[in-house]
């Protein structure tokens, strides 16, 4: 699945990215903090179909993804 | 290609880099007195700013470069920072560390040590990796770099003395550590790769052999871009190419993100010898606020309530200093030259003393309140909540993620607003940008609201006046997104841990925005009112005036003597205002102009062309042609708000 349709409050690890090369997405969310193999947070979701706001426990990063970044990114989920 | 660095300007140079929002401009400040702007915001310093400082006697240039998560830049403001330190212009680089988030911070740091350069460590923001549970050892990081590491905290001037000895010390014997070694395989492909880099090349363009051959085997898209105009580098391209295949095969990742991926993990695995993590049990305080405050529901009525807020209190606070100043001036105005008095020394000496009350009786009362409560909000670290919260409403109008920075930043002041649009990535997006944050109600424009509106129909009016100008905003980017239909590139925001800023910083950024106001626009305005005065003695003024009366008074039926203060308002908007009371000859624009005249006229003042300082700035970004349909489109826009205004106005009359 995608991190878009990942419930606020899961935890999920990243799996890779959609269409890898195709947009510079990917080094992008790399650079800001966040990699294959991460295990993410969902913190909560903006209305709207707005962006969602993930944390990275094991760095302390904390990223808003817009809904189309969220999208591009996959994840599976992980036991609570 | 070091030596003529220094030599250019017989001054050693410093350049802070670091990643967005981990307090360069802060440290940068601390150094030279405050000279950059800063606010709790990734991506608040687009271009760079420089300064001399005296340490140790010596004079050395600091420079703060625009914040960047690596050097492989993304957008223009990325690229100003690589570009720098790529041409050699820096003698020694302060890498600044946000040890709140260490590990992703690292990854730029170990980019910079790639490059050669001399470097010294500001491990900033200390006191905030210990609120998070993260203890940090400078002295390991210090063995494992072989740099020199230097805990700072920036907002409290911690350290930042010892960084820039350190970083003297490294201008005069420079050595640029030791950058980890990487995986067996990513060394032989480096390895491989360098040998094939043609002699010369790298050093051409500011590298070594490895560092050209690290960022090819990342895939550098302006390190590929430019080598492809060397015919000698074909085989070295084809080459990278190659080495990258064998990777992502060796390792089962993508291409464009194997090389990363192995920093990533040097760089947690640098974290892992030089932190400790305590675990939290509870959620701090801080945390538990963003449950209300970036609430679906809660966070979007809080984000109304707190501009309605920053318009109210503007206005109670600006309308209380105004009476109390202007009244005395009003007195001296009369007293000094009587209304009657329509001789050329009268009409100088009324200009020059309506422009300095205009300054300090009309615009500095309304301006202070909102440049503070603006501060706050910036260094609190709302704003990226409240782009969070708005994103998804900006996409219904066509507009993409971070468009919604400039915009913010345009509500305070346009310039930074239109630079803001170069952390867009794509040419439409910054276009559109550009051309729509003129049309967002700015401080000065905010004060001629709260003026002509606000101290004449009362508060609800003016805010009125402000949704309004929302609202046409949101429908032209609605429309202009509409003809140029373009692929959505997504939000990615860092959301900030929110910030306590120290009363002293708070205040002496109000200090830095007044000051620019009282030195830059204030003498301006003294000088126009007695142009106007001056103009009104030789009788040019009404000429102006009749030529633009189709417009004023026929279109718009707003009295005739407005007319020559439109011209002012395009130098800056402030002026138009204090411009319009001369013009009336009151200080009460009520007694003359009726409430709808009133609105009118305010609506087509905040929408017409953007001042001159915007028009430059929007020439520099998006060049001329798009400048002029800029003013093109504003004008149209500002006609038809205020016709239409008027319109209602007869009808509802």
């Amino acid at each position: 699945m995608t991190l878009s349709e990942a419930p606020v409050g899961s935890r999920v690890r990243v799996v890779g990215h959609e269409r890898p090369g195709a947009c510079q997405c990917a080094s992008a969310i790399a650079a800001m903090g966040i990699h294959p193999g991460d295990e993410i947070r969902v913190i909560r979701a903006a209305p709207f179909h707005g962006p969602v706001l993930v944390e990275v426990p094991s760095s302390g990063v904390r990223l808003a993804l817009g809904r189309g970044m969220a999208r591009s990114l996959i994840v599976e989920p992980l036991p609570a | 290609m070091r030596n003529d660095r220094s030599d250019r300007l017989g001054v050693r140079s410093v350049a802070l880099v670091g990643q967005p929002n981990c307090g360069k401009s802060t440290l940068f400040n601390a150094l030279a007195g405050f000279k950059a702007n800063t606010g709790n915001f990734p991506g608040t310093s687009i271009r760079y700013t420089r300064s001399l400082v005296s340490v140790g006697g010596q004079s050395l240039e600091v420079v703060d470069l625009p914040g960047t998560y690596s050097l492989t830049p993304r957008d223009a403001a990325e690229e100003v920072t690589r570009r720098f330190l790529e041409q050699g212009r820096a003698d020694a680089v302060i890498a600044v560390l946000d040890a709140s988030v260490l590990s992703r911070s690292l990854e730029l740091l170990l980019e910079v040590l790639e490059m050669g350069l001399p470097t010294v460590v500001a491990l900033n923001m200390m006191d905030e990796a210990a609120r998070k549970g993260v203890e940090v050892d400078p002295a390991a990081l210090e063995a494992l770099l072989g740099v020199p590491v230097v805990p700072t905290v920036a907002t409290r001037g911690k350290g930042v003395v010892a960084v820039i000895l350190k970083a003297l010390g490294q201008t005069m014997r420079p050595g640029s550590g030791r950058p980890p070694t990487y995986d067996r395989d990513v060394e032989e492909s480096l390895g491989r790769l360098a040998a094939e880099v043609p002699p010369g090349l790298a050093e051409s363009v500011g590298r070594t052999p490895r560092s050209l051959a690290i960022r090819l085997l990342e895939g550098d898209f302006w390190e590929v871009q430019r080598l492809g105009g060397h015919p000698e580098s074909a085989g070295l391209l084809e080459a990278a190419a190659r080495e990258r295949r064998l990777l992502a095969e060796m390792h089962g990742w993508p291409e464009d993100t194997v090389f990363g991926s192995h920093r990533h993990a040097m760089a947690v695995d640098l974290f892992e010898k030089v932190a400790t993590v305590r675990p939290r049990r509870r959620r701090s305080r801080r945390e538990r606020l963003d449950d209300w405050i970036m609430h679906p529901v809660l966070g979007l009525l809080l984000a109304v309530g707190v501009f309605a807020g920053l318009f109210g209190v503007s206005f109670y606070f600006g309308n209380f200093l105004s009476e109390v100043v202007a009244g005395p001036f009003d007195r001296i105005v009369e007293a000094a030259v009587p209304g009657a008095d329509r001789g050329l020394s009268a009409s100088l000496i009324r200009g020059f003393l309506q422009g300095v009350s205009g300054g300090v009786g009309i615009v500095l009362p309304y301006l202070l309140p909102l440049l503070l409560i603006l501060s706050l909000l910036e260094d609190v670290g709302y704003l990226p909540r409240a782009a969070f919260l708005v994103d998804g409403l900006l996409h219904r109008v066509g507009l993409h993620g971070k468009s919604v920075i400039p915009l913010i930043l345009g509500y305070g002041c346009n310039v930074p607003g239109i630079y803001g649009t170069r952390i867009l990535e794509s040419h439409r997006d910054r276009v559109l940008t550009a051309l729509l944050v003129p049309l967002t109600a700015c401080s000065a424009r905010t004060v001629v609201i709260l003026a002509l509106v606000g101290a004449t129909m009362g508060p609800w009016w003016a805010l009125g006046v402000y949704g309004i100008n929302i609202l046409v905003t949101a429908l032209a980017a609605r429309g202009m997104s509409a003809l140029a239909p373009g692929q959505v590139t997504g939000l990615l925001m860092d959301i900030p841990p929110y910030r306590l800023p120290p009363l002293g910083a708070v205040a002496k950024k109000v200090w830095f925005r007044v000051r620019e106001f009282l030195v830059q626009a204030w003498p301006i305005l003294v000088a126009a009112s007695m142009v106007l005065g001056l103009l009104e003695w030789m009788g040019v003024e009404q000429g102006v005036n009749r030529v633009l009366a189709p417009v004023t008074t026929g279109l718009l039926g707003l009295p005739e003597a407005v007319g020559v203060t439109l011209f002012f308002g395009i130098l800056r908007k402030e002026l138009a205002l204090v411009m319009t009371f001369q013009a009336l000859g009151t200080q009460h624009p009520a007694e003359v102009m009726t409430p709808v005249q009133l609105l009118t006229f305010t609506l087509f003042l905040t929408f017409y062309v953007p001042c001159v300082s915007t028009l430059a700035a929007q020439v520099r970004e998006v060049g001329p042609r798009w400048t002029t349909v800029g003013v093109l489109l504003s004008t149209g826009i500002a006609l038809a708000v205020a016709a239409a205004t008027r319109l209602v106005g007869l009808w509802v009359a």
